[in-house]
C-alpha cells in the first residue's frame, strides 16, 4: 500500500499532461490511448493500490493551519506585531469558506456541491474540512470563497443549515441580524494601540452586494481565492485521500495592501469600511505542502 | 402545488402536514378557523406563504413564543413587551423601546400588522425576510441580550415545547428554522383590515363623516398618499420626510446600504392604526398627530436627501389650514381597527 502514492498509471498522466498544450491533437489522442491501455493494465494488475476508477469517488482534506506571520497562532497569549508597528494578541479568528472547486490536471473543474463550512481556530476539528464523494483524479488546483455567496445569503431559513445555521453560533456570533447576512470573517483581540474600550480590536467582515428594489447594491465582500497546488498533486483515489495543508496568515489581513492600524481603526463593523482589509486577507491562504495518503 | 398556493391564497389554511402537498383534514395539525385570509381591498401578500404554510399548530407556538420572556437573557422580557396588542403591537408610552435591564434602545418599536404585505423590516430595511427578523431582538444587547443558540437549548429542554413543535412540525425537533417560521406564522395572523375606512371602501354598510371623508380627499390632494400609498398606506420605500436632525443623527437606510444618498431615509410606515401607535416617527419624536401635521406643514426642514416631494416649487412642506389638519386627522382615525386591536386570539392565554 505504501507505493501506492506513485501509482504508475497516475504517474504517466501527471508528466504528460503537463506537457499537453504543446502537443497536437494527435498525440493528445495516441497518448489518451495509451494513457488507457496503461490504466487499463495496471489496474488490472493493481487494482487496490493506487489506479483512478473513472466512476470512482474519494476525499480529499483541506487543512487550515491559522499563523500570525511566522508563528502558529495561539488564542489569547502569544503577542504580535502588525505592520504598523503595534503589538496585539489574537482572541477570535473564524471565517467561511464556500463554493469549494477542485481543478483536476487536465483542467477539469469539480465543483463540490453545497460546500459551507465555517473554520474557527476555536475549534480543532473545524480546522480540518474534509470532503467527500469527490471524483477520482489527480487535482491541480484549490479555489474557495471567502463567505457567503449571494444566493445562500438570501436563501430562506430551512436551507441555512450546517455553518449557515443562524442559530448554532452561541455567543462567538456568525451573522448579522440587523443587517442579514453572514460575517464572513471575524478577527477580534487585545492591543495597547486600541482607542476602545478594554483595548479591544474587533473587525467583522461581511457583505454580499445585496441590493433591494433596483436601489444601490452594498458592498460585495466576496472574494474568490484560486490556490495552485504545486509540484504535487492532490491524488484522490479510493484509498487515498489527499490532504492540502494550507497556511493562512491572519497577519496578512492587517498588512500588505493596507496598513491597517489598531489606533486608528479599532473597529469594523459594516461591509464598505471592510475593503481594505478584504484587499488584505485575499492574500492570506497559501498551500504549504500537499500529502497523498 | 401551484394549486396549494391558490388555495392558500383564497382560504389560507387547509391542514398540510409539512411535506404533503393535499388538503386533509386527517393530521394532527388540523385548524378549523382561517388563521390567515387576504382581505378583498388588499393587494397580494408578498410573504413566501408556500415555503411556510400557516397551521394552527403553527400560530399556537408561534403565539407562546411571542409572549415568552425565556427568550430574553435574564427571562425579564418578551417580544410582546415591546410590541403590545392594544397599541397596534408597538411599545406604548415609549419614544424609543425599553428592552432587557431597562436598557434604552435607539428606535421607535415598529407595529406588527399586515407583515405579509411587506417586504423589508425595520425602519431602515436592514431585514429583507420576516422569518430572520426575531434574531435582531433577541440577539440585540439593548433589547433582549440573549442568543439564539441559547434560546433554543432553552427551548429543548422544557417540558412542552418539544410536543408543541411536533404538533406544528411533525417531530419534537427544535431547530432555528422552525422557531422563525412559527413567529412568522403567528407574526403574519396579526392582520389589520377592519377598521371603519376597510368597512367603507369594501361597502360593508359603514358611512365616513363629512369630515373624514374631506381628510380622505386632502390625504390625496395634499400628496400624502404618494408615498403613504395604497391600501397598505406605504409604498415600501425609503424616504427623508424632512426631520430635523436636532434630535440625533440616525443614519436610517444608510446605515445598511453606507450609500450617500441613502442617508437620513426611512421606511416609509403604514398609517394603519396610528391613531393608538404613537408616538410617531423613527425616534418616537412626535406625541400627537397633530404634532406630526404640523410638522409637515411648518416643521420640514432641509436635510441631506429630503425627498423632492416635500420640497414643491421651491417651498419647504405641505400648506395646510388648520382645519385640513383636522380633518387628515379624523380620517386618520378611520385606520383604527378596533377588532384587530381586541381580538382575543392574538394574546396568549
Ligand atoms: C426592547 C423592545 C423590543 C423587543 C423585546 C422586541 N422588539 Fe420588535 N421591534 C422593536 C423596535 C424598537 C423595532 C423597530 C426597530 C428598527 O426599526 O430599528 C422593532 C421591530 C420589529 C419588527 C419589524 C416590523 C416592521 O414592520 O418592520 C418585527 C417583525 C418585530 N420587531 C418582531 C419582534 C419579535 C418577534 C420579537 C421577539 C423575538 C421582538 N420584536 C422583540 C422593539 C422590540
Ligand atoms: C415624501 C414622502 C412622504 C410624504 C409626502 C408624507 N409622508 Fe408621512 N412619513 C414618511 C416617512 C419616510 C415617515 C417616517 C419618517 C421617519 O420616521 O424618519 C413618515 C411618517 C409619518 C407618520 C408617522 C407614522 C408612525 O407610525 O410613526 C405619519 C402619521 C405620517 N407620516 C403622516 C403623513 C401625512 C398625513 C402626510 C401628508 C400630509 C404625509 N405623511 C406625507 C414619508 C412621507
Amino acid at each position: 500500500m505504501l507505493q501506492s502514492t506513485d501509482g504508475h498509471a497516475s504517474s504517466h498522466f501527471v508528466t504528460s499532461a503537463g506537457k499537453r498544450s504543446a502537443i497536437s491533437m494527435k498525440s493528445i489522442l495516441s497518448f489518451v490511448v495509451a494513457a488507457v491501455l496503461a490504466f487499463t493494465i495496471f489496474s488490472c494488475s493493481k487494482t487496490e493500490v493506487d489506479s483512478i476508477d473513472p466512476n470512482g469517488t474519494g476525499g480529499l482534506t483541506l487543512e487550515f493551519d491559522n499563523y500570525v506571520g511566522g508563528t502558529n497562532m495561539a488564542l489569547g497569549t502569544a503577542q504580535y506585531k502588525n505592520t504598523a508597528g503595534e503589538s496585539f494578541t489574537v482572541t477570535t479568528f473564524n471565517y467561511f469558506v464556500s463554493n469549494i472547486e477542485l481543478t483536476k490536471e487536465d483542467g477539469t473543474v469539480v465543483k463540490v456541491p453545497n460546500s459551507y463550512y465555517l473554520v474557527r481556530e476555536a475549534d480543532p476539528k473545524s480546522l480540518n474540512v474534509a470532503l467527500t464523494g469527490i471524483p477520482q483524479a489527480n487535482y491541480a488546483k484549490v479555489a474557495f470563497t471567502i463567505g457567503v455567496d449571494s444566493l445562500k445569503s438570501q436563501a430562506p431559513v430551512t436551507e441555512r443549515t450546517g455553518a449557515l445555521d443562524t442559530g448554532s453560533y452561541g455567543t462567538d456570533n456568525m451573522y448579522w441580524s440587523w443587517n442579514s447576512g453572514y460575517i464572513f470573517m471575524k478577527l477580534e483581540g487585545i492591543s495597547p494601540a486600541s482607542t476602545i474600550s478594554g483595548k479591544a480590536f474587533q473587525y467583522h467582515i461581511g457583505g454580499y452586494g445585496g441590493g433591494f428594489q433596483g436601489a444601490a447594491r452594498t458592498a460585495n465582500n466576496l472574494r474568490k481565492i484560486t490556490l495552485s497546488l504545486g509540484s504535487t498533486s492532490a491524488k484522490v483515489r479510493a484509498a487515498t485521500t489527499p490532504t492540502v495543508h494550507l497556511i493562512v496568515d491572519a497577519a496578512k489581513a492587517l498588512g500588505g495592501t493596507n496598513t491597517i492600524s489598531f489606533a486608528t481603526t479599532p473597529t469594523v463593523h459594516s461591509p464598505a469600511l471592510a475593503k481594505p482589509i478584504v484587499d488584505n486577507y485575499v492574500n492570506m491562504f497559501v498551500v504549504d505542502h500537499v500529502h497523498n495518503d | 402545488m401551484r394549486l396549494v398556493r391558490k388555495v392558500l391564497r383564497v382560504v389560507m389554511v387547509c391542514t398540510l402536514p409539512a411535506g404533503i402537498s393535499s388538503c386533509s383534514n386527517q393530521s394532527e395539525v388540523a385548524l378549523d378557523t382561517p388563521a390567515f385570509t387576504v382581505p378583498k381591498n388588499f393587494p397580494a401578500p408578498v410573504y413566501a406563504l408556500d415555503r411556510n404554510r400557516i397551521t394552527a399548530a403553527g400560530v399556537e407556538l408561534g403565539r407562546m413564543l411571542f409572549f415568552d420572556a425565556r427568550l430574553s437573557r435574564d427571562k425579564s422580557i418578551s417580544c410582546a413587551e415591546c410590541h403590545s396588542q392594544p397599541y397596534a403591537f408597538t411599545h406604548h408610552g415609549h419614544d424609543v423601546s425599553h428592552g432587557i435591564d431597562n436598557r434604552v434602545g435607539t428606535r421607535n418599536s415598529l407595529p406588527i400588522q399586515n407583515l405579509a404585505w411587506s417586504n423589508s423590516f425595520f425602519w431602515d430595511g436592514g431585514v429583507l425576510d420576516l422569518d430572520l427578523v426575531p434574531v435582531a431582538p433577541i440577539e440585540n444587547p439593548l433589547e433582549m441580550d440573549e442568543t439564539l443558540y441559547n434560546v433554543l437549548e432553552k427551548l429543548r429542554k422544557d417540558s412542552t415545547y418539544p410536543k408543541k413543535f411536533k404538533a406544528a412540525f411533525g417531530t419534537e425537533e427544535v431547530t432555528t428554522a422552525r422557531f422563525l417560521q412559527a413567529l412568522s406564522q403567528y407574526m403574519l395572523t396579526l392582520v389589520s383590515a377592519n377598521s371603519r375606512y376597510d368597512k367603507y371602501v369594501r361597502n360593508e354598510g359603514v358611512t365616513l363623516t363629512a369630515d373624514e371623508l374631506a381628510g380622505k380627499q386632502l390625504f390625496v390632494q395634499k400628496g400624502c398618499a404618494n408615498c403613504h400609498a395604497g391600501e397598505l398606506f406605504t409604498d415600501n420605500k425609503f424616504r427623508n420626510n424632512g426631520l430635523s436632525l436636532a434630535f440625533g443623527t440616525d443614519l436610517g437606510r444608510g446605515r445598511i446600504t453606507e450609500a450617500p444618498q441613502d442617508n437620513y431615509t426611512f421606511k416609509v410606515p403604514s398609517l394603519r392604526n396610528v391613531g393608538v401607535s404613537f408616538p410617531y416617527m423613527h425616534d418616537g419624536r412626535f406625541r400627537t398627530l397633530e404634532a406630526v401635521l404640523d410638522h409637515y406643514a411648518e416643521g420640514v426642514t432641509e436635510t441631506p436627501n429630503l425627498d423632492p416631494l416635500l420640497k414643491q416649487n421651491g417651498r419647504l412642506g405641505i400648506p395646510m389650514t388648520a382645519g385640513e389638519k383636522a380633518q387628515i386627522i379624523a380620517f386618520l382615525k378611520t385606520l383604527t381597527d378596533e377588532e384587530f386591536l381586541k381580538n382575543p386570539q392574538f394574546i396568549q392565554k
